[in-house]
């Protein structure tokens, strides 16, 4: 059991409390949602339940934490490890072994415990997480989904009684997201585990929470059942957002519910013609071709003759199991994969041809890990750097990022941005240079929905003004907000190549919340749905 | 009011024990010079001394450093620096003691200071050992050797007078210590090899017994001979190294130092209008 009361957080150098007077208990066998924007304190409310905070990062607490009647006060966090684990935002992170097996064994060898024991616990959590036949895989090589569940394992092996998870599924696609959260709700439900979890992609979590702590950014918290949280929550999922357009009194979490409730709503709308209202532009130039292109890293093919032409103004996403190839596909149009066959143009150049101010004026490459990008000391230095490059007025970078995300400090080291502000500077950089081909490769990892509408916002912009922009990612939400045009990868082959519409409702694992509840309609978004209700009135 | 764990530092039983184990092997190291007997048996017994107590004195400082509890942090920033440095070690090829493996240690002292800086050395030396199978009579003697490198760059002073050392300064302190560091590494690996490098019949050898002024000029000649072929190719890519790199890797260490919130004050209030107090003072500076 967790008791907070009347718990108050501060850090030595910052000039506004994280939080503010918080009280909850959380029973045994619960499983609680930490939501909040970017920066709220999701993380520190966590770290702050196994004592990492303050004993590690230092601080000043008021009140008092208890789990299962030990005040975190009292203990330091390695007195705590029997009964808390905690599994951070990037699994590759915590891992100290290369080997599944070694590494579920590694914490309790570290605590001496008997080899028989540590025996019996890996079988157990190997058939606890389905894991059994990745015993002897090296970890590397294993899909985020895999290596999520291997982290959790590692966690569970020293039998906690609560385990904490930051982020589980922010780089998963969504089958091994669900294919996670389902491990962790049968946990809870098996195990009498208490779970605490936060997350951004609220659309995943919500229909296993009982309840959640909503962070508002001022530090106050409010808790409660999904329902009464997510009623007049700032930030929600799209299956909540329908509910708020449709004024249906109750919330429902899942999608089931949802279609239930809206019945006589569909059978309405069905009456009326509905035409997918997106276009593709057949007139317009073709900027990007990709002709016959193959690639393998070594015997395992990653790209099998793959043939594309995109358009100038398209916003293509490509979309696919993680490990299907989509990254192989944006770094070979990019130029920084050497393909072994075919042919690729960008703007009627050989990407791998580009150099300097060239280059960066016709592609602009936004990496998986944007802080690959940005090498200077601060903020400033790199907008500062990005205006020379590019031969603008000084401060045109700066500008640009202030219209992102505004209050930005300059003098912050880039590594200490949140990531939201990460991309956005790394957009800043790339978009300095007004590149013809923008790519961006799983941008929405850690964004909050607020940073995720103003990505959006600015793509859609860029693309506006005839820039072409390929985006892989595993977000369909994004791609149902953003993305004209859709390219589904399985195994390096085009799967499907089409408008957003027709591929996204063509499969039932990457189609967005909206889209399930009104199906057979073809709706993507909340906007969707309100723009045809309107013209049936 | 406490604080969370600090970076690694000596206390004063560590101190003692380390100010001892260094006082054997800097005898070890300097044994044929203090050897006056002309007796083998004597000279077997100093032998096997020096052979031994290196180890044990390594051993002891071993012992009484993890006796005192290393905090998580200290130990994660130990072992991710030993490794890098251990692994850029044979990155040289070993070739004409070419080892790129001194910037890393001097910058890392530089930041972490001289407890750590001695540990890392040690550490560091031993991994590397490890990785090439360099596992010999040399290699306590070697430890002990990178431990002081680490140490001395440590104790470079941060401050002369009222003037901080940073910047271009720091940079030129750092790469005239890194010259300073690779000789002296160099004598000290010298002076451990020279009796059983040359035989006991070439006008450089170890005469055991003679007195220390003939001894000295033979090894002194050693030496140079030696040291022109490794010391000073070491010395000049420690150097260079140093000063190409340092201005970065300065920065991000200091940055880790910060972010990893060393000695950051922890308190625990019963109630929170004091820290709402804290905040509105803190909005105030």
């Amino acid at each position: 059991m967790i008791v907070f009361s009347g718990v108050s957080l501060i850090y030595p150098t910052s000039t506004k409390t994280i939080l503010e007077d918080l009280t909850f208990t959380v029973a045994e066998g619960e499983l609680v949602l930490v939501m909040g924007s970017t920066g709220s304190g999701k993380s520190s409310l966590l770290r702050l339940v196994n004592g990492l905070v303050p004993h590690h990062t230092g601080g000043i607490l008021a009140g008092d934490i208890s789990i299962q009647g030990i005040s975190t006060r009292e203990v330091k966090p390695g007195g705590l490890a029997h009964l808390v684990g905690i599994v951070g935002q990037n699994p590759l992170n915590g891992f100290v072994t290369d080997i599944v097996e070694e590494e579920l064994a590694f914490g309790m060898e570290t605590l001496n415990f008997a080899p028989d024991v540590m025996r019996k616990r890996v079988e157990e959590v190997l058939d606890l997480l389905s894991l059994a036949h990745l015993r002897s895989r090296s970890i590397a090589t294993l899909s985020g989904g895999e290596q999520q569940r291997v982290a959790i394992g590692s966690a569970l092996v020293m039998h906690p009684r609560i385990l904490v998870l930051d982020e589980p599924t922010s780089a998963l696609d969504p089958i091994a997201a669900e294919e996670v959260l389902s491990i962790v709700h049968r946990l809870v439900h098996d195990l009498g585990l208490t779970v605490i979890i936060s997350e951004h992609k609220l659309e995943r979590v919500i229909q296993f929470a009982d309840r959640i702590i909503h962070i508002k950014g001022d530090g106050h918290a409010h808790i409660g059942t999904p329902q009464e949280v997510l009623k007049s929550s700032n930030i929600a999922p799209p299956i909540i957002e329908l509910a708020r357009a449709l004024n249906l009194p109750d919330i429902s979490l899942s999608v089931r519910d949802m279609r239930r409730v809206t019945e006589n709503l569909r059978a309405e709308l069905s009456k009326i013609d509905v035409s997918p209202a997106l276009e593709r532009h057949p007139t317009a130039p073709e900027v990007v071709i990709v002709d016959k292109v193959s690639h393998s890293y070594g015997v395992s093919p990653a790209l099998r003759e793959i043939s594309l032409a995109i358009g100038a103004g398209e916003i293509v996403a490509i979309m696919g199991r993680n490990g299907a190839g989509k990254s192989s596909l944006l770094r070979a149009i990019a130029g920084i994969l050497k393909i072994n066959r075919g042919g690729i143009s960008v703007c009627g150049l050989n990407p791998l041809e580009l150099q300097g101010n060239e280059r960066t004026k016709t592609i602009g490459f936004i990496p998986q890990d944007p802080s690959d990008l940005l090498y200077g000391q601060s903020v400033l230095a790199e907008c500062r750097a990005a205006d020379k490059d590019n031969k603008i007025n000084e401060g045109e970078t700066f500008a640009l990022l202030e219209k992102f995300v505004p209050g930005i400090s300059g003098k912050t080291h880039p590594r200490d941005l949140s990531e939201g502000q990460r991309l956005a500077l790394a957009l800043s950089v790339v978009l300095s240079a007004k590149p013809q081909v923008l790519i961006l490769d799983e941008p929405t990892r850690g964004l909050d929905y607020a940073a995720k509408n103003s990505l959006s916002a600015t793509l859609r912009e860029f693309a506006g003004k005839g820039c072409t922009i390929l985006v892989a990612t595993h977000d369909v939400e994004l791609v149902a907000e953003l993305a004209t045009r859709t390219i589904f990868i399985a195994d390096g082959d085009v799967v499907a190549d089409g408008l957003t519409v027709d591929v996204l409702l063509s499969s039932p694992a990457f189609a967005p919340q909206v889209a399930k509840i009104m199906s057979p309609a073809p709706w993507l978004t909340v906007k969707d749905v309100v723009a045809a209700i309107y013209t049936t009135r | 009011m406490s604080t969370t764990a600090g970076i690694y530092t000596f206390r004063l039983r560590s101190l003692i024990v380390l100010v001892m184990a260094s006082t054997i092997s800097t005898y070890c190291f300097l044994w044929p010079f203090f050897l006056n007997a002309h007796s083998s048996a004597h000279h077997l017994n100093n032998q096997i001394f020096s052979l031994v107590g290196v180890p044990v004195a390594l051993a002891v400082l071993i012992v009484e450093i993890s006796n005192q509890r290393l905090d998580a942090k200290s130990v994660a920033l130990l072992g991710v620096l030993a490794a890098l440095t251990a692994a850029l070690r044979p990155m040289g090829a070993g070739a004409v003691g070419i080892e790129p493996m001194w910037f890393i240690l001097i910058l890392s002292a530089r930041v972490f200071g001289p407890a750590f800086g001695f540990i890392l050395g040690i550490l560091a030396m031993f991994v590397s050992a490890m990785i090439t199978g360099g596992f010999g009579p040399w290699l306590a003697y070697q430890m002990f050797a990178a431990g002081w490198v680490g140490l001395g760059a440590g104790l470079l002073p941060q401050h002369v007078g009222r003037l901080r050392i940073r910047g271009n300064t720091e940079i030129v302190v750092l790469g005239l210590y890194g010259i300073f560091a690779s000789l002296l590494f160099g004598l000290l690996m010298d002076l451990q090899f020279w009796p059983w490098a040359l035989g006991s019949h070439t006008q450089l050898s170890y005469v055991p017994g003679a007195s220390i002024a003939i001894n000295t000029h033979r090894f002194l000649i050693y030496h140079f001979a030696s040291s022109m072929a490794w010391d000073v190719p070491r010395a000049f890519v420690t150097s260079v190294l140093t000063v190409i790199t340092g201005p970065a890797v300065l920065f991000a260490m200091r940055r880790t130092k910060r972010r990893a919130s060393f000695l950051t004050p922890i308190e625990f209030r019963a109630s929170r209008s004091a820290l709402t107090e804290r905040a509105r003072q803190q909005r105030e500076v």
